[in-house]
């Protein structure tokens, strides 16, 4: 009947119907506190029993009487009777008796009630009732032969004598200072139970909500791979009937099927020229897409940096000489073998080189730079620690390709490397470029734990600096 | 609700619920002020510095109904939830297993959209425990109506007679219209329960014989269909309703 819909729960419970027991709403120590300032104060011994049984808090100094009776067989044995039975005794249905001891003295046994329930019992004495003047009772005096009825007079004499209302007011005191207890302690059980039901509760929903977002970020992966695999797809398939169109204007430009005049020419050529722009734009979506769903398959082996920037200055060349632009390669000797794929660097540098020639003037100068770094300590980490140890590992092979050409203002320089992505879109028409190239750039460098980042090159033009980690050999 | 056949004991949650210091506490404490001991417990409030509800208030109520084989006892325990809007979670926590809700609503007109946020709330919260608020006995109560700038009488008689919920006009703070709202909610609840689950024949008692035995030990002097009369709009006795 309580919402058994809601699985998540079970405060709901903990604060409507909860069963309390005395012994988990109180100290122990406090309670026995409480009872030897009560034993202090009135000379009159206290307990207090759980709704079971238990013995809570126990504040009892023998009486002399006691010890006096205890000290025969007979005496010590209806003792024990008697405490047994007080300790047996229910409060009854006023929930207050008094169970009468053979000295004559008396116990007063109280319910003690929290919430409307009965928690446990109260159980005070003994004591002798403030309005008993006669002497000796005969149980006390038949107990045993041994009894001296005038020392047993003194004794009842020096127990504690108490008016009976007296006794109703002492322990309704120490019922209500013990009610306040068990209500703080079940305003501190409660308040704790629903602090941690609402901690739970809320990282229920923490839970949940994480389970949403892990879900969503799961569907956006699988799209991400289907989006690479489409691309791949679409690029292969495009591919095919472009390599007719370059191949068969190719061979009509080459007058393979017969003369043609200036103006045709000039047409099949313009055919052929654009095809091979939109091949290397496919070409470069391709290079792309299998990067971004890593699948671009790379053999990485130990290399060196030289024979590659070789290539690519002698390819480049006659592009720059066309174009009026100096080419120049400086390479310092001690360059590191490299752990990589010679075929996707080079694509690197002569991407990077092509880029700078195409955005440099006539009179300019394009130079690839190739040195070794001293890596770490320094600025990056602020000292110098164990810079002897880690300065080897840190060193980098840095290649820089550099332009006398037209820059790229510092606020774009992290773009430049979005696909697509032009500094300036009308420099396309100008010069030229589908904006795949850098990208691919990076993300080749990247696979090779590389980086590329771009500088100023005083006092005109822009540097790309690649800095690659050199092959370490175990 | 739950039923103690063993312990002889029937047990019902009352929630009052409602917008950030609209006067749910300020109810509770007045209720706590004009009924006499016997019958009810320690008002229980875990409150923050500033006076502020932290997880609830509680007052534990508790009545011997006279039945057969020795009587039986309905304890009836009055929550309050903390309004503030980040406490959500608790919210919901003392919402669970609620029998009866009283709604207290601040009459001032300003405070229009944060009680109608706080009901959607509770209308969400009642959702997520797989409750509909529909099936759940509600009262309303315009709380604060010795402020100024509150909603005309007339304005709410009117706006309470197109609603299916009992509203009670109240002014927790100086006491009035506390005992009304709280009699209207048991009247709603045990009207609503008894006709589900018996409960009267459980206890022994006749249906109707509730309220008056429960202001009798709660010492209230007044007469409870005065207390009830009160109410304005709203479905104070529903049609009974033919559970499946």
């Amino acid at each position: 009947m309580t919402a058994a819909g809601a699985p998540h729960v079970a405060a709901a419970d903990l604060l409507l119907d909860e069963r309390l027991r005395l012994e988990d709403l109180v100290d122990r120590d406090g309670l026995d506190e409480l009872c030897r300032s009560f034993h202090a104060l009135f000379g009159i011994g206290v307990r207090i029993y759980s709704s079971d049984g238990a013995l809570l808090a126990d504040a009892t100094g023998e009486q002399e009487l006691c010890a006096y009776v205890n000290g025969m067989p007979e005496g010590r044995k209806a003792c024990a009777a008697t405490v047994a039975a007080v300790k047996a005794r229910d409060a009854g249905d006023a929930g207050d008796v008094t169970h009468p001891c053979f000295t004559g003295a008396t116990y007063r046994i109280q319910a003690l009630e929290y919430d409307g329930r009965r928690v446990g019992r109260l159980i005070v004495g003994p004591f002798v009732p403030a309005n008993v003047h006669a002497g000796p009772p005969a149980t006390l005096l038949g107990i045993d032969a041994a009894v001296d009825p005038e020392r047993a007079a003194a004794l009842i004499a020096r127990m504690p004598r108490v008016k009976p209302e007296t006794i109703t007011r002492m322990t309704a005191h120490l019922k209500s200072a013990l009610d306040l207890i068990l209500f703080s302690g079940h305003k501190a059980h409660v308040t704790s139970q629903m602090h941690l039901a609402s901690v739970r509760e809320s990282y229920r929903q923490l839970e949940d909500k994480t389970a949403r977002l892990q879900e969503a970020f799961d569907r956006l992966k699988e799209l991400d791979r289907l989006k690479s695999n489409f691309l791949a797809t679409v690029s292969h398939e495009l591919r095919t009937p472009l390599t007719s169109i370059i191949g068969y204007s190719e061979m009509l430009a080459e007058g393979l099927a017969g003369e043609m005049n200036a103006e045709q020419r000039e047409f099949v050529q313009t055919i052929h020229d654009k095809g091979e722009q939109l091949l290397s734009l496919i070409m470069g979506l391709l290079d792309l897409s299998k990067l971004e769903s890593g699948t671009m398959r790379m053999t990485l082996r130990a290399m060196r940096i030289e024979p590659v920037l070789d290539e690519v200055v002698s390819t480049l060349t006659p592009t720059a000489r066309k174009k009026g632009v100096k080419l120049a390669l400086d390479a310092a000797t001690d360059l590191a073998e490299l752990r990589g794929d010679p075929e996707r660097l080079r694509q690197v540098f002569l991407n990077l080189v092509e880029n700078a020639i195409k955005f440099t003037p006539a009179g300019g100068t394009v130079a690839l730079r190739a040195r070794m770094v001293e890596g770490g300590g320094g600025a990056e980490d602020g000292d110098d620690e164990g810079l002897a140890l880690l300065a080897p590992v840190r060193a980098r092979l840095e290649v820089r390709v550099v332009d006398t050409g037209i820059g790229i203002p510092a606020r774009e320089r992290p773009k430049v490397f979005d696909p697509f992505y032009q500094v300036d879109s009308s420099s396309t028409r100008e010069y030229g470029g589908t904006g795949l190239g850098l990208s691919i750039v990076k993300r080749l460098v990247e696979s090779h734990s590389g980086t590329i980042a771009i500088e100023d090159n005083e006092p005109k033009g822009t540097a790309f600096v690649v800095s690659l980690p050199p092959h370490v050999t175990q | 609700m739950q039923i103690n056949f063993g312990g002889r004991e029937i047990a019902l949650k009352l929630v009052y619920y409602g917008p950030a210091l609209s006067g749910k506490t300020t109810n509770l404490r007045a209720l706590h002020q004009l009924t006499s001991e016997g019958s009810r417990g320690r008002l229980m409030t875990l409150e923050t510095k500033d006076d502020r509800t932290l997880f609830f208030d509680m007052l534990p109520l508790a009545f011997r109904a006279p039945g057969a084989g020795g009587g039986m006892t309905l304890r009836i325990k009055i929550f309050t939830v903390p309004g503030q809007v980040l406490h959500a979670s608790t919210r919901r926590l003392v919402l669970q297993g609620a029998d009866g809700v009283a709604f207290v609503a601040d009459s001032q007109i300003s405070e229009t959209e944060h009680n109608a946020a706080s009901f959607l709330d509770l209308r969400q919260n009642l959702k997520d425990l797989n409750i509909s608020l529909k099936q759940l006995p509600v009262i309303i109560q315009f709380n604060k109506r010795d402020l100024d700038r509150v909603r005309s009488d007339d304005e709410l008689d009117a706006l309470a007679r197109r609603g299916r919920e009992p509203v009670f006009k109240a002014s927790a703070v100086n006491g009035t219209g506390v005992l009304e709202t709280f009699f209207g909610l048991l009247h709603v609840t045990w009207t609503r329960l008894d006709a589900e689950h018996h409960l009267g024949q459980m206890l022994g008692i006749e249906s109707g014989a509730l309220l008056p035995m429960a202001a009798r030990q709660l010492g209230i002097t007044a007469d409870v269909p005065t207390l009830l009369s009160s109410c304005v709009g709203g479905r104070l006795n529903p049609a009974p309703q033919v559970t499946p």
